[in-house]
This record gives C-alpha cells, sequence and structure tokens, in this order.
C-alpha cells in the first residue's frame, strides 16, 4: 500500500524496474484507450498500425530509405559537429567572439525562407539538404555548447594559471579535453534536433528517397497507418540513438557516469 | 632555539575597492624561520570573519589578481609575485574532473620548473602518494575521492610544481573535528618537508589556524574606516605556541583563541 502511494508521491526515487513496470502500463493503458476511442474513426487503431508497420518492414524499398535517411542525418551530424565545435573553440579568441555570438543568434532565422536561397548556393538535391540539415543543426549546437564553456568554474582557470599553463594550454586543458564529454551531450541532444528536421529536408528534394519522402507520400494518400507506422519507426529509431550516444559517452569517458544524475 | 632570517614574503599597502573598499593598506611580512638541526618551513595564517576580504586577499597573494594599489613581493629578491608562482589550494579543492588523480599529478609534475624525466616523475608522485595515504586512489578520478582526499591530491599537484608558496583558502571548513586534526598534521608535514616551504592559511577558524602557525595575521574592519586591513600580528613562537602538536590541549592557548574570538 505504501509503495502504492510512493508512486503518486513527488520527489520520490524509484528503481529502474518499477520504472520499466510503470512505462509497460503506461503504454497498455494508452494504446487500449486508442484502441477503444479510434475504432471507426479516421485516425487508425494501433491494431491497423501494426498491420502497416509489418507491411513496410516487409517491403524492398524500406531498408533503402531507412539506410538513406540515417545516412544522410550521420553525415550532416559529422559536418555540423566539426563545424560548431570549431566556431565554439574560436569564440574563445576575441576576434570570432562575435561570429559565435552572430551563429547563436541565426537560431531565430526561419529555414523556410531562406530554402530558395540555398537552392541557388547548392549545386543538386542532395547538397540543399545537407546544408539546410547543417543551416538548422549548427546554431542550436553552438548555442548549447557555449552555455556549458560559461559555466565552468572560474577556478578551473585558475588552476591552470597556478599551474604555469599558457592560455593556449588552458584551452586545451579546460576546454578541449576537458568538455569533450559534454561534446557527446551536446551531440545527442542535437541529434534530436537533426532527426527531427530530416523528414522535411527529405520532403525538398524526394529524389533520392528516405523516410521523409515515404512519410509524404503516404501523407499525399492519406495512407494514414503508415504515416502513423513510419512516425513508430522514426521515433523508435531516435531513441535508440539516444542510448547509443549516452552509452558511447560513458564509454568514451567513464568519469561522466560519476557526474550523471540518473 | 629559532632564528627569522631575511624576508620571502612582503605584502605593501595593498588596495582593493569594487563597489566599495574592500582591502585598505594591507602590509605584512612573513620571515624565513630556521631551527638549528632541522627542516621548518613557515606557516601563516590570515585570520578573518566571514566575508571581510579574504578570499580577495587570498588571489592577490597567488597574483590572480591585481590589487588597486600596493603590491605583493615574494622570494628572497623580493620581486613582484607572479601567478604560476604561488601554489593555490581553493576552498572547494579543484581538480580537473576529466583525469585520474594520477593524470592530476602528473600536470603538476611537468609544470615543475625542474625538468624530470617521465620515470623520476611517477617515482615522485608515488613517493608523495605513499606519504599522503594516497597510493591506492591514483587510478581514481577526483569525483570518486572525499574532500579530504581531494585537499590532499590538490596540496601535493601544487608541491609538485615546485612552489615553496602554498596558499590555502579555508582549509579547515566543512570538515568534521576528526578531520580537521589530520588536516593540520598534514600541513605540518607539509611545512617541514622543505626549509623554504611556506604556507598562508586563510581561515576564520581560529583554533586551528593558530594551531600550526608560527604567526597569524588578523585581517578586520577599522571603526570610522571603509576597507579591511591587518589589525594585528601575532607572535605565536614568541608565545610559546608554537611547533608544539598538542597545544590545543594548553589552557593559555585556549584563552588565547578565546580573546581573539571575542574580539573578532
Amino acid at each position: 500500500m505504501n509503495s502504492l502511494k510512493n508512486l503518486f508521491t513527488p520527489l520520490i526515487s524509484i528503481s529502474n524496474r518499477t520504472f520499466s513496470i510503470l512505462a509497460i502500463i503506461n503504454i497498455l493503458i494508452a494504446g487500449a484507450l486508442w484502441q477503444v476511442f479510434a475504432t471507426g474513426g479516421l485516425i487508425p487503431t494501433p491494431a491497423k498500425i501494426g498491420e502497416s508497420f509489418f507491411k513496410i518492414i516487409g517491403s524492398a524499398s524500406f531498408f533503402d530509405n531507412l539506410f538513406i535517411s540515417i545516412t544522410l542525418t550521420l553525415k550532416g551530424m559529422g559536418y555540423s559537429i566539426i563545424i560548431a565545435l570549431l566556431i565554439s573553440y574560436l569564440s574563445t579568441i576575441p576576434f570570432f567572439n562575435p561570429l559565435a555570438k552572430f551563429i547563436i543568434k541565426c537560431r531565430y532565422l526561419t529555414l523556410t525562407g531562406l530554402i530558395f536561397l540555398f537552392t541557388l548556393l547548392t549545386s543538386n538535391g542532395h547538397d540543399l539538404k545537407m546544408s539546410l540539415l547543417i543551416f538548422g543543426i549548427v546554431p542550436f549546437f553552438v548555442t548549447s555548447f557555449l552555455s556549458i564553456l560559461d559555466s565552468i568554474n572560474e577556478q578551473e582557470y585558475e588552476l591552470c594559471k597556478t599551474l604555469r599553463m599558457n592560455n593556449w594550454q588552458t584551452l586545451w586543458e579546460v576546454i578541449i579535453v576537458g568538455r569533450l564529454d559534454q561534446v557527446f551531450e551536446v551531440m545527442r541532444q542535437n541529434f534530436a534536433i537533426a532527426w527531427m528536421m530530416i523528414t522535411m529536408v527529405e520532403g525538398l528534394s524526394m529524389s533520392e528517397g528516405g523516410l521523409g519522402t515515404m512519410l509524404i507520400k503516404s501523407n499525399k494518400y492519406i495512407d494514414l497507418g503508415t504515416v502513423f507506422s513510419i512516425l513508430i519507426i522514426i521515433f523508435s529509431i531516435g531513441v535508440c540513438f539516444d542510448f547509443l550516444l549516452k552509452q558511447l559517452r560513458i564509454w568514451f569517458f567513464p568519469y561522466t557516469k560519476l557526474q550523471i544524475k540518473k | 632555539m629559532y632564528k627569522k632570517e631575511e624576508v620571502i614574503l612582503k605584502v605593501e599597502k595593498v588596495n582593493l575597492t569594487y563597489d566599495q573598499p574592500i582591502l585598505r593598506d594591507v602590509s605584512f611580512v612573513v620571515y624565513n624561520i630556521t631551527r638549528p638541526n632541522m627542516l621548518q618551513g613557515q606557516v601563516v595564517s590570515l585570520v578573518g570573519r566571514s566575508g571581510i576580504g579574504k578570499t580577495q586577499l587570498f588571489k592577490i597573494l597567488a597574483g590572480l589578481n591585481k590589487p588597486n594599489s600596493g603590491e605583493v613581493k615574494i622570494g628572497s629578491d623580493l620581486h613582484p609575485v607572479v601567478a604560476g608562482e604561488v601554489g593555490v589550494v581553493p576552498q572547494n579543492y579543484i581538480l580537473f574532473n576529466h583525469r585520474t588523480i594520477l593524470e592530476n599529478l602528473k600536470i603538476g609534475a611537468n609544470s615543475s620548473a625542474a625538468k624530470l624525466n617521465d620515470k623520476a616523475k611517477l617515482e615522485l608522485i608515488n613517493d608523495y602518494a605513499n606519504k599522503f595515504g594516497l597510493k591506492e586512489h591514483l587510478k581514481k578520478y577526483p569525483m570518486q575521492l572525499s574532500g579530504g582526499q581531494r585537499q590532499r591530491v590538490s596540496i601535493i599537484q601544487q608541491i609538485l610544481t615546485g612552489n615553496r608558496f602554498i596558499l590555502l583558502d579555508e582549509p579547515f571548513s566543512g570538515l568534521d573535528p576528526v578531520i580537521k586534526d589530520r588536516v593540520v598534521e598534514l600541513l605540518i608535514s607539509i611545512s617541514t618537508l622543505d626549509e623554504q616551504n611556506t604556507l598562508v592559511l586563510v581561515s576564520h577558524d581560529i583554533e586551528n589556524a593558530f594551531a600550526i602557525s608560527d604567526t597569524a595575521f588578523i585581517l578586520a574592519n577599522q571603526e570610522h574606516n571603509f576597507g579591511s586591513t591587518i589589525t594585528e600580528t601575532i607572535d605565536l613562537i614568541e608565545m610559546g605556541f608554537c611547533w608544539d602538536p598538542e597545544i590545543k590541549k594548553n589552557k593559555d592557548f585556549q584563552e588565547l583563541v578565546t580573546q581573539m574570538k571575542y574580539r573578532m
């Protein structure tokens, strides 16, 4: 009785096992309610989505499209990380600081308004998608990473001074090596943005295919069972990558495990 | 038997003002103290109430901050202090959390003016780790150590740089009485590692600071004047309260501590 009461009390810690059981119960309740209320309506029932899901998985083009989307996202993330880290590290040099500040403000630029400009600047659909992905990710990545750099304790820089490090050595020790684990965390957060954007940019140039193209085609024919199935696939892959990046961070930087609050 | 030799640290009319005066005409000197047939470093305390400007003075002494006027000079040639010449052990024992204890100590050894090869550095680190009970923690990360252990690592890291002057900000803060006694023992052992070792403790813990110091400077405000200054210098050697491991049990010493607490 007491443990049941705990489930409805704020700021109570629960075990991983209890969390898993709660998650399954929540999913089952949501699924049951969905099945009851969606029957006979426009929204497909879980049973119908399940049916479409296996149909998509079984189709010949699915894995090609999935591969295209993942490759494009990873490639876009790779370029974005390199560009964003370069801008972030350079921001510690006064001459480049205004550039970093400007990039941060670019978060407020709408991509839709820039599609035409990027179409003119790029030579094919692939480059257009890539440039939009990079332009979408970099400002958010730089913003997150610079806020991490801003929160570095002043005493860490002072420690470097007392250890007779020059400014370049301090940059290396405190910002580059010292915050490499946090790059993985920012990467994890921004992968979600990239993955969310992928369906949008794939819709701009459908010649290469991808999950976004599949989604738009299904939407066009109001094939909502397929739409929901693709959404579930996109969601599941996103969650898997999120978990993978979290594990990679702990694997590469074991000390982060001591700092992460479960 | 002891001798006060040359001045090795001189603080001359240091003034610091932000929105209002923080430090006013802070001046004091630290002498090289020698005792026959033994290594005797110096331990001095800067004692004052919380919020009096101790940490600001601490940063000025370390060469990390510049005062508005005045100067801090160190060494036998009394040259102006430069950041890196004075070791600093901050209150929260800052270390590089992404590096193991061994790597943290290696960074200290790498920045030493004495150029040792890797083998010699490792031997030196192991020697200190053994001496200060850190041998089994060398492969751990700072977050895996207790506050007292991190404090020891932080002190050793600064010693490995070869700095003879080490500043400690509130070394007794937040420690239980048993650990405080261990820190007292640790600081005494560090001060006697080398004739030139000079520890400057910045603390509001009068009893423990006095128990290990040869000289204490009281930082306080004076009536009708803004900004704190050195209001009193207590020569604990002259008073017979120095270099006695059991000094805290001494009635006269306790009376002095009570008096100082009252006056502050």
